[in-house]
């Protein structure tokens, strides 16, 4: 028995031996290949939002691809090295660290979570390293947070509740009534939600909030019809959202109210079902059915359905190929991948890449970009994928934004 | 608790020379590995994590390991020395040094305040009213957001240029960073050396062996736990300071329950109630979750798998069944 023990053991010892020798080696290997230009990537493969983060780092190997078959940067090909940040800023940070002191990363994108994203910024910042955040902050715009070697390439949520509220307000009636998941994205949103609201003159029935992670929404939703309110606003996400619309759904409020949310999410209209979702109308960064008015969706959507088998992309997906490709198309037009130069090359790009006109504002480095007006649809037999209607666009503007003097720049 | 008594006998009365010597200069040999460690880690950033973690860890098992009892709520220790060395910096500009030490007095007070009602209790109870008053001043530092940045986190713990007696060093090259890491986990384990062999040391596993016998030689057992408890926050809280300065912000997932069951694992991997075990739990956890996590997405069920492993296998822990492979 000790014996065969004693074997056992050591052959435990030794497997693990060889796995963290085998470690730093492997990473010696791929240091070898050098002069490519290294993209970081740290994403939430592991935890709620896995999927999202997967389509992410699809879509950003859409960009490296084009921008290899292009010839890169003088012939300098892009290379995309993909981390698992956990959705954990700690371990966020840690990678990122880890990215740019072992891999010296040229460029960071990536994150999907307001944290997250901060964290990584911090520790880019640091070390003068350009990062392009690709999830949803308003914070990361603010003069503390902001860098000149920060990007923030997704839609913030003052943008978007901004957007869905200039429509929403319009339409449907004044008299609203708040359902906020009680934290930062949240508050944002109702935020947003308000100061559009400012010019409608609408009227705040209630704000009411309930912790993140909820599974019943029983008790609040009694209290809101209650309030016979014109418009209920939900702002929260992921499977707080899909639990919130599909309870609302059962309490029979879609007859007696308009729902409105920020942001609806592709993947997570697929996952909950037709019937939740259905008649809901919110707002997303990218839909793949623009494809038949805009010319440059059409393209990247073709390319992300050729490289992985007939998928269309999602809105959190898009926004890791527009982060990636506007800093390479940087780093081309500036003919180098020395930060100094890059930087002032993407502010001065004026692209349409995946979703028409866009820019990043001077001062902040916010992008400039459409929001979609979408509505939740069952979907036809034929195509799974269609299960949103385009209802309007906000166009890109500046005002939609928050001015410079109130983030804190100065002009 | 046999195998406590086996080391106890192993340690304190060896038969071999060379063992004895090992033990008498324990931190000697710590000190020692810690300055070739980085060479065995496929980076710096996850050195000075497992660093970290590793003193995270000690802290932890001067509790559960030497006092027997067994906390839930160490991630309120350890966040509070991070945020107490995140706030002080980032709000109140102070240096470097003043927010380690401050840090640490900030878990040694935090340790304080949740020892006071926790120590009447022991067993599963300890466990849970620790877990509680986690959970209670996880919140409040959850909605403090103007002085902890809340959901967000804070950020902006930028330690750049530090300068110790007239040598000036860039704190954010990585092998600047991991030594001066080292070294405030180096005096820290001198530290603990101290403690544990000192007659108040004696004290304390005597307490673990039989509380009553304690008691009955006259000591007073609450407040050796109190004071257990308190120096177990204090190098806690370092450990959370060191974090704080080495990733340049302060998560709020740092005093996050998860954070607490993360040093109970460590210290079982490890082997509790060894001096350098949970150093040894902490270095094979994060490496296995580094590694592994580049190869696929599941390393959560690989890093399960060995631990099941080892609890099945080595209830020892990792170093505890060295120990015991070289004391036969």
């Amino acid at each position: 028995m000790t014996d065969r023990m004693t074997i056992s053991r050591r052959r435990l010892l030794g497997t693990a031996g060889v796995a963290v020798a085998m470690s730093p080696f492997s990473i010696n290997i791929a240091r070898a290949q050098e002069a490519k230009i290294k993209i970081g990537f740290p994403v939430p493969l592991t935890g709620p939002y896995g999927t999202e983060a997967e389509d992410q780092v699809r879509a950003a190997q859409v960009a490296i691809a084009e921008f290899n078959e292009a010839g890169g940067l003088n012939g300098r090909l892009a290379e995309l090295l993909v981390r698992d940040d956990k959705l954990n800023p700690g371990e966020a940070a840690t990678r990122a660290i880890e990215l740019i002191e072992n891999d010296k990363i040229n460029f960071m994108v990536g994150s999907l979570s307001a944290a997250v994203q901060l964290a990584v910024n911090n520790v880019t910042k640091q070390r003068k390293v350009i990062f392009n955040s690709i999830s949803q902050s308003d914070t990361i715009n603010e003069v503390a947070d902001f860098s000149p070697y920060t990007f923030h390439e997704a839609l913030n949520p003052h943008m978007t509740a901004g957007a869905v509220g200039r429509y929403a307000f319009s339409k449907f009636g004044k008299k609203v009534v708040f359902l906020t998941a009680d934290y930062a994205y949240g508050t944002e949103m109702v935020t947003g939600f308000r100061e559009a609201g400012k010019a409608f003159n609408i009227e705040v029935l209630g704000d009411i909030r309930h912790p993140i992670g909820a599974t019943d929404f029983s008790t609040l939703l009694p209290r809101i019809q209650a309030m016979k309110p014109d418009i209920l606003c939900i702002s929260n996400f992921g499977r707080d959202q899909q639990i919130a619309l599909k309870q609302a759904t059962d309490f029979g409020m879609k007859k007696q109210m308009k729902i409105i949310a920020p942001i609806l999410l592709y993947t997570g209209r697929l996952a909950a079902g037709e019937a939740a979702f259905e008649g809901v109308i919110g707002g997303t960064s990218y839909y793949w059915g623009i494809e038949n008015k805009i010319a440059s969706a059409k393209a990247f959507n073709d390319r992300f359905r050729k490289m992985f088998g007939g998928k269309v992309p999602s809105d959190y997906g898009s926004l890791a190929y527009g982060g990636v490709k506007t800093l390479l198309m940087g780093a081309k037009n500036a003919g180098s991948v020395d930060p100094e130069k890059v930087i002032p090359a993407v502010e001065a790009l004026k692209y349409d890449y995946y979703k028409g006109p866009q820019f990043y504002r001077k001062c902040d480095h916010q992008s400039v970009q459409s929001v979609f007006i979408i509505e939740s649809k069952a979907a036809p037999k034929d195509n799974p994928a269609d299960v949103f209607n385009i209802i309007a666009t906000d166009e890109p503007a500046e005002a939609n934004l928050r001015s410079c003097e109130a983030l804190g720049h100065k002009a | 608790m046999t195998y406590t008594v086996e080391k106890a006998a192993m340690t304190r009365l060896p038969k071999d020379g060379l063992m004895d010597m090992a033990y008498r200069h324990r931190v000697l040999l710590s000190a020692v590995f810690l300055l070739v460690f980085p060479l065995l880690v496929p980076f710096k950033a996850l050195a000075v994590n497992i660093l970290i973690y590793g003193l995270y860890a000690l802290g932890f098992n001067l509790l559960f390991g030497y006092l027997g009892l067994l906390s839930f709520g160490h991630s309120a220790l350890f966040g509070a020395g991070s945020y107490a060395c995140g706030i002080l910096l980032v709000h109140y500009g102070m240096p470097w040094w003043a927010g380690l030490l401050l840090g640490t007095v900030a878990g040694g007070a935090m340790a304080g305040i949740i020892g006071m009602f926790a120590i009447r209790t022991s067993g599963i109870y300890f466990a849970m009213v620790t877990l509680a008053l986690s959970q209670c001043v996880y919140y409040i530092f959850y909605q403090a957001t103007g002085l902890t940045g809340g959901e967000n986190g804070l950020r902006g713990v930028n330690v750049s240029d530090i300068s110790i007696f007239g040598l000036h060093l860039y704190f954010v090259d990585p092998v600047t960073r991991y030594y001066v890491v080292a070294a405030c986990v180096i005096l820290a384990l001198f530290f603990l050396s101290r403690i544990l062999a000192s007659p108040f040391g004696a004290v304390i596993e005597a307490t673990r062996e039989n509380e009553a016998r304690a008691r009955a030689s006259g000591y007073d057992v609450r407040r050796v736990r109190l004071v257990t408890f308190i120096l177990s926050g204090g190098f806690c809280g370092l450990a959370g300071a060191l974090q704080a300065i080495h990733l340049s912000i302060v998560p709020i997932e740092t005093m996050h329950y998860e954070t607490s069951g993360l040093v109970v694992m460590m210290a079982l991997l490890g082997g509790m109630g060894t001096f350098f075990g949970p150093f040894i739990g902490a270095a094979v956890f994060l490496l296995l979750e580094n590694v592994v996590s580049l190869w696929t997405v599941h390393w959560q069920l690989f890093v399960g798998a060995v631990f099941v492993l080892c609890v099945l296998f080595f209830p020892r822990g990792i170093w505890g069944s060295v120990l015991h492979w070289v004391k036969k």
